[in-house]
């Protein structure tokens, strides 16, 4: 049973005595977990069958092998609090049978969460704990959006954020030294410069060389940054896939 | 009251002698697993994943136990399910795997070379005993391994407490979003009453830790406050959490009007749902950490009446209740006989859209 939940930014009680609101839970989350590991796998893994216990990580991306376009000028989904994320989703827990609480014992701990505004599902029920599947559901799904949803790239006035400066080796034409040490695919916030290096990618219909233009790099250097990523490789390649080009290897 | 914990794991985490007015623990590092406990009888168990390795068993023995097991598990089907919404085979299957894992050594995949030893934390006859219990007893899983997983922790439970359940950790995002716009609130007392595990006071005392606040839990359960005891201690909240025996606000007089919060989840059950309960509640789980009385709502008024006493002016409280109809009837009470006593109340949902919650502020 799917229930919707929507999340407060704040925990605002500010009530009067003869007027009680009723509220859906304020809850924070901690990144504790690399973001990455998950989705080391080389194909979306599905959500598990009722027979299927061996298999405790799971993830299911509702738009697999296309991208989902939105408005360049929204804020950025994956730069959001972990709450303000939460607010556009929608979450089924255990389900929702009989009242819960004290009446119930049972250990049904996987956590679904989905973005309403692209569709992007996470889910992780390998913990023992509804509390920490609840934070790597998160956590993956920030992940998942970074690679699934793009933004249009206004080519003619092109300058790449700070975030994709930062995973660029420091032989960029562009990067300042300002932009401090490169950072790798383990750093979480490699997942940042990850989405604005698709969304350019996207921009220049695949082409490695022409993106590298843009980044001051050459193909070659373009190149070994996407390979070092599985998920970021394997996001360009589907790209190039449905444009007809060769993928990268 | 006096008890004596010991432990075999964490030892640094057990120097410090916890004292409070009527609760006294002793920690001795670098015993033995045992527990003892004086006078009054309460042992806290060790669970399960805690205990040394002592034990070796073949790989074909445990692979044999394993397929055993399974079969027991496939041969409930949606029994249980169907008959008191209790655990399919799934569920149980689930449930076989973390209890390898919290058995096993270094959790073998089974897969492996037939003729090696693994270690383990049980001998092997107890082993098919505990899952034994565990399907045709319908004995809790948390008991069988000893612990339950609850937000960050893991908690020791035993029979004679109430095993957490995820609902609950709502409470703990309530507490620190409060005390995160509030200093006053951060630096000052709290208390969990009927603490049970200690679940919710370890919680909240991690919460207030960075801010010098405490905790006072109480439960009527010995039993309860010595497994809350072992529990502080593993978390090394002993400085923070202190652990008093007796019904709801009595170990607490010297707080009244003192308070800077107050949080509950108190036994909220109408006694005749009691008996149709999920077997593994109803026939595992402390009655009295169960039954609300009438209407199930005998420890959440007197809790109400209480608060009013113990908060200090803007302290806040929240408790937890069997549903909409109960927080609505807390409500009313609250606006009611207490006017005046409370303000900013509110209701909040639990994870499944349940109304679990009324929070407020004493005036
Ligand atoms: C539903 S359990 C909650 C335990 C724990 N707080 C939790 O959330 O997991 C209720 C607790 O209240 C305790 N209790 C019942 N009657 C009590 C009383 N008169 N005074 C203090 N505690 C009581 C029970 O022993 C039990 O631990």
């Amino acid at each position: 049973m799917a229930h919707m939940f929507l999340f407060k930014p704040t925990l605002s009680l500010s009530l009067r005595l003869n007027k009680t609101s009723i509220s859906l839970p304020h809850r924070s989350f901690r990144h504790s977990h690399p973001p990455f590991p998950f989705l080391s796998s080389t194909h979306p893994i599905s959500l598990p069958s009722a027979s299927d216990s061996n298999n405790r990580t799971h993830i299911r991306c509702s738009s697999n092998h296309t991208s989902t376009a939105v408005e360049g000028s929204e804020k950025s989904f994956v730069h959001l609090t972990d709450v303000e994320l939460m607010r556009q989703c929608e979450m089924d827990t255990f389900k929702a049978s009989g009242p819960g609480g004290q009446h119930r014992n049972k250990r049904e701990s996987a956590v679904r969460i989905k973005h309403l505004p692209t569709g992007v599902i996470a889910q992780a029920s390998e913990d023992r704990s509804q509390h920490k599947n609840r934070a790597s559901a998160l956590n993956r799904l920030r992940s998942l959006i970074a690679l699934k949803v793009r933004k249009t790239v206004d080519l003619e006035a092109y300058s790449p954020p700070r975030e994709l400066l930062q995973i660029l080796p420091p032989k960029s034409s562009i990067r300042g030294s300002d932009c401090g040490p490169q950072i790798g695919p383990n750093n979480p916030k490699f997942a940042l410069g990850m989405q604005a290096l698709l969304d350019l990618f996207f921009a220049v219909e695949g082409s490695v060389s022409e993106a590298a233009k843009y980044l001051g790099l050459s193909t070659g250097a373009l190149s070994r940054i996407i390979l070092s990523d599985d998920s970021l490789r394997k996001e360009v390649n589907n790209l190039r896939a449905s444009k007809g080009m060769k993928p990268l290897k | 009251m006096k008890l004596t914990l010991t432990s075999v794991y964490r030892p640094h985490c057990f120097p410090t002698l916890l004292n409070s007015s009527s609760f006294i623990s002793l920690c001795r590092p670098f015993c033995t697993s045992a527990l003892s406990s004086v006078p009054t009888g309460v042992k806290p168990q060790v669970p399960l994943f805690l205990r040394p390795p002592i034990y070796s068993t073949k790989l074909c023995d445990l692979k044999k136990w394993h397929d055993w097991a399974k079969g027991l598990a496939f041969s409930v089907g949606s029994t249980f399910l169907h008959s008191d919404n209790g655990p399919d085979s799934s569920l149980l299957c689930r449930e076989l795997k973390w209890l390898m894992e919290d058995a096993v050594v270094g959790h073998h995949s089974l897969g492996v070379k037939d003729d090696g030893r693994v270690e383990m934390r049980v001998d092997m006859e107890e082993l098919y005993c505990l899952w034994r219990q565990r399907i045709l007893e319908r004995r809790p899983f948390q008991y069988v391994v000893g612990c339950e997983h609850w937000r960050d922790f893991v908690l020791s439970v035993q029979e004679g407490v109430l095993i957490p359940r995820p609902e609950t950790e709502l409470v703990v995002d309530f507490v620190s979003g409060v005390v995160s716009e509030n200093e006053d609130l951060k630096k000052g007392a709290w208390a969990d009453l009927g603490t049970g595990s200690g679940a919710l006071a370890i919680g909240i005392g991690g919460v207030l830790a960075s801010g010098g606040g405490r905790v006072i839990a109480t439960d009527l359960s010995p039993v309860a406050v010595a497994v809350a005891a072992y529990n502080v201690q593993r978390y090394c909240l002993q400085d923070n959490i202190e652990l008093r025996e007796g019904s709801w606000f009595e170990p607490l007089k010297d707080m009244e009007g003192r308070l800077a919060g107050l949080v509950s989840n108190p036994p909220y059950i109408p006694s005749k749902d009691i008996s149709g309960l999920q077997a593994e509640v109803g026939r595992h789980e402390p009655r009295v950490s169960l039954d609300g009385g009438i209407d199930g709502m005998d420890a959440l008024l007197h809790l109400c009446d209480g608060a009013a006493l113990m908060l200090k002016p803007g302290g806040f409280f929240a408790f937890e209740t069997n549903g909409k109809q109960q927080c609505r009837a807390l409500v009313d009470y609250m606006e009611n006989n207490r006017s005046g006593s409370f303000c900013n109340l509110e209701i909040r949902a639990d994870f499944a859209g349940i109304q679990r919650f009324v929070i407020g502020f004493h005036q």
